[in-house]
């Protein structure tokens, strides 16, 4: 005997992921209910500043589907949720040194040939970003990306889904048991019936799956206080973080650098990847290097004063691709997770196409097999999989 | 050489006071302090070709204090700022000696600051701290121009405003939201030293007739071409009264903002900035303190805790109990576009815009309260209230470094002292 649903989906995890999802299956009429642990953007969406950019993605699969989400994030900006998240800005990429110049020109050719709503723009000199250092010998713009704050987009998602979206926090989702009619949610102090669920929770579901080979990935960033804005139109990227990101290979020679001017005037700097999950480490030393290298590259940083220094901890997976799918054994559960850096710029998209298996339509036409690539199923050759 | 010396944050009784009984107890010790001399706030010292303002006996405590600290050789590197201490346990030091540092053991003597709660018209220029006007008058020797008006609650007033009239620019007036004539059986009770003290400050009002208005509450202040207007409310009365600069002091607290939780070194936090006692309490709290982090760092038996800190708390808890009133109620009653945050200007509207019980994720990211310079410093004890949080949390989300906002250039610097060191 199984109980009847109390609710038609839930989510477990209030990121920008779960948000959208929330958002989306309010949008189709189904009764939803979102889970966190925490509260709203309490883990990577809401230690992280979005791009959301088809450029820093590996060519391929990640960079077609960051292409269509930047389109559909851009129609959910039209008076939608995401009208004051979201905002166009270009970005710009910088090498130093004749090799990461050539690198990077390798690249701006490559990301041409992406097309969609990105153009790139490479004079072959540094002249497209006045006021970058002396020793920048190379500035690739790119034209149509877009910005998007990850607390921002959560509370856009959850404020116009209003009261068709129950929030349920604190609570920690323990355990499931999947049927054939729906599944039974865990909650500790209390139990949840509902006809499909969608697990958006990072890390978190690491400990509901321990086979998902889910990796944390820190970052240390430094955040400034504000000044003048525009002056850096765009966020700031080291060649050497993207190739260092969609390049398998030795790590850079020079600590990878991201500058991101932020609407309130100040800036976030950022970013290591490091192989660890616990936030309080920070040490002086990768700070001040990271800080050496950005001042060199953006000089005006040295008129600014550092407020805040921290590590934010985002959920990656061994293989680079993200994990988005329902599971092998239990087609009613849903996995989203291990997106990295790129849980902002994806959400639009991953929001819809979870929300469309969720009620059973597939997901978009054209999609399917880039979106079969990040299936869980790629795990399972020797886990079962179930309820853990 | 690393990891030899004890450092010390904070140049002030209680810091001191500890840094004297570390090398006693056969501890290498460093004080930084970031201010241009040793003394703290109580007993700052006056700009070089001034004099000092300090009452004859707090002279003496503090003469014979720095005899100490000479006699036992201790180097305080004044103008330099503790940056913080990272996961590794090293520490940034910013200003005159930019550098790292690892110490084995870190003393945290960062003092109080002061608590001051938003009324409208608080970010007013001409509004100030009164310990800022204090710091003023003990570094100049003379007062500021133009007539002054004490506002707030607590002890510190008096002390001001009689220091004011030392001074010859006694306030127009002092206004205190508490009732502390009416709680005579309290005073009795308070150690004998602190009646001596009020009793010096009134008798200095009473002859330069300054107005002090008790249960009186500041509910607006304004500007306009002549100066600033206070308005004053007590029970139903209401009166205005036109000032050039306003004091406003709520009391005090620890100065805590972006000190450590946890760091691989031991870590003790002395005097105010653990528990605010006052002046009485650090130095006895910093010396104490001090003999019990050397017998933890030499492995020998620790020194009882202090008895003079028991003495003091309960000091504390009277002076609590004579200057209580109802100034932090009235904070939910404040017009919605009162400022809460200073640094990015949000208002109490700002705040309830976030619905009931915003997470502390909410009151930052989509409220921005404590994303500013300050970090919340100032205004997440009352944020935090507003927010139906009980107890006292004064902060928003984890503490983190730096403790204050430290310039790129600084950084830099600091970094640049690395270069030549060997590995």
């Amino acid at each position: 005997m199984t109980p009847s649903p109390d609710i038609d989906v839930a989510i477990a995890g209030a990121g920008v992921i779960g948000a959208s999802t929330a958002w989306h299956l309010a949008q189709a009429g189904l009764r939803v209910a979102i889970i966190d642990a925490e509260g709203p953007a309490a883990a990577a969406s809401g230690a992280s500043d979005g791009a959301v950019s088809v450029a820093s993605k590996k060519p391929g699969v990640m960079a077609r589907l960051a292409s269509a989400s930047l389109a559909h994030t851009a129609t959910l900006a039209k008076g939608g949720p995401l009208s004051r998240a979201f905002r166009r800005r270009p970005s710009f990429l910088f090498g130093q040194g004749p090799e990461e110049a050539a690198a990077l020109d390798a690249l701006a050719a490559k990301l041409a040939q992406i097309g969609g709503p990105v153009s790139v723009e490479n004079d072959g000199g540094a002249a497209l970003l006045p006021g970058c250092g002396m020793g920048v010998d190379r500035i690739v713009r790119l034209m149509g990306e877009g910005h998007m704050p990850g607390h921002k987009a959560v509370h856009g998602y959850l404020a116009s889904a209003g009261d068709r979206v129950q929030r349920i926090w604190p609570a920690r989702l323990k355990g499931h048991e999947a049927d054939a009619t729906g599944v039974t949610l865990d909650l500790g102090m209390s139990q949840l019936r509902a006809g499909f669920l969608i697990v958006a929770a990072g890390l978190g579901a690491g400990e509901l799956w321990p086979q998902l080979p889910l990796i944390p990935r820190a970052g240390q960033l430094i955040v400034t206080d504000s000044g003048p804005a525009g002056v850096l139109p765009g966020a700031l990227t080291a060649a050497a973080y993207l190739l260092a990101k969609t390049r398998d290979g030795a790590p850079p020679p020079r600590p990878p650098v991201v500058i991101d001017p932020l609407s309130t005037g100040q800036y976030l700097v950022g970013s290591t990847r490091e192989a660890h999950g616990d936030p309080r480490l920070n040490d002086f030393a990768t700070i001040a290097a990271l800080m050496e290298r950005a001042a060199a590259v953006w000089p005006p940083l040295l008129g600014r004063r550092i407020i805040r220094i921290f590590t934010g901890v985002r959920a990656a997976v061994a293989d680079g691709l993200p994990v988005f799918g329902t599971l092998p054994d239990s087609p009613r559960v849903l996995l989203a997770t291990g997106f990295e850096g790129d849980g902002i710029c994806l959400s639009a998209l991953i929001g819809r196409e979870a929300a469309r298996i969720a009620c059973g339509d597939g997901v978009t036409a054209g999609l399917e097999a880039d979106l079969a690539a990040l299936s869980p199923t790629r795990f399972t050759k020797h886990a079962r999989w179930g309820a853990a | 050489m690393t990891g030899q010396v004890v450092l010390v944050v904070g140049a002030g009784l209680a810091g001191l006071g500890a840094a004297v009984e570390l090398v006693r107890a056969g501890q290498r010790v460093t004080v930084v302090d970031q201010t241009q001399a040793a003394g703290g706030a109580i007993h700052r010292q006056p700009l070089p070709g001034r004099p000092s303002i300090a009452r004859t006996a707090e002279h003496r405590r503090w003469q014979s204090l720095m005899a100490e600290v000479r006699a036992a050789g201790i180097e305080i590197r004044t103008e330099t700022r503790f940056g913080g201490i990272d996961s590794t346990g090293e520490v940034l030091l910013t200003g005159a000696a930019p550098g790292f540092l690892r110490p084995k053991a870190l003393v945290l003597a960062t003092g109080a600051r002061e608590a001051v709660q938003p009324r409208p018209g608080w970010t007013l220029p001409g509004v100030m701290t009164v310990g800022a006007i204090q710091t003023y008058l003990k570094t100049q020797a003379a007062p500021p121009l133009g007539r002054i008006a004490l506002a707030g609650s607590g002890p510190l007033l008096l002390a001001a405003a009689a220091q004011l009239c030392a001074l010859g620019r006694p306030p127009v007036a002092v206004i205190e939201a508490g009732r502390p004539f009416a709680h005579p059986l309290a005073a009795l009770r308070l150690p004998p030293g602190y009646l001596a003290e009020a009793a010096a400050y009134m008798r200095r009002l009473v002859v330069a007739r300054v107005l002090i208005l008790t249960a009186s509450h500041v509910t607006r202040i304004s500007e306009d071409a002549a100066g600033l207007t206070v308005e004053i409310e007590r029970g139903a009365r209401r009166r205005r009264l036109a000032c050039d600069l306003v004091g406003l002091h709520d009391g005090i607290r620890p100065n805590d903002a972006g000190l450590p939780d946890i760091a691989p070194i031991p870590v003790v936090r002395l005097g105010d900035c653990r528990e605010a006692l006052g002046a009485r309490a650090a130095l006895a709290d910093g010396r104490n303190g001090g003999r019990r982090l050397a017998a933890q760092l030499s492995g020998t038996l620790a020194p009882a805790l202090s008895q003079e800190l028991q003495r003091q708390r309960r000091a504390q808890g009277l002076l609590a109990r004579i200057y209580a009133n109802d100034g932090a109620d009235r904070l939910a009653t404040l017009p919605g576009d009162t400022v809460l945050c200073r640094c990015e200007m949000r208002t109490l509207d700002d705040l309830r815009a976030l619905g009931p019980a915003p997470t502390d994720r909410m009151l930052r990211l989509d409220g921005r309260f404590s994303m500013g310079p300050c970090q919340g410093r100032f205004c997440a004890e009352w944020v935090q209230r507003l927010a139906g949080r009980s107890g006292p949390a004064r902060r928003i989300g984890a503490a983190r470094y730096p403790a204050a906002p430290i310039t790129v250039a600084d950084l830099l610097a600091a970094q640049k002292s690395r270069e030549g060191e060997s590995p």
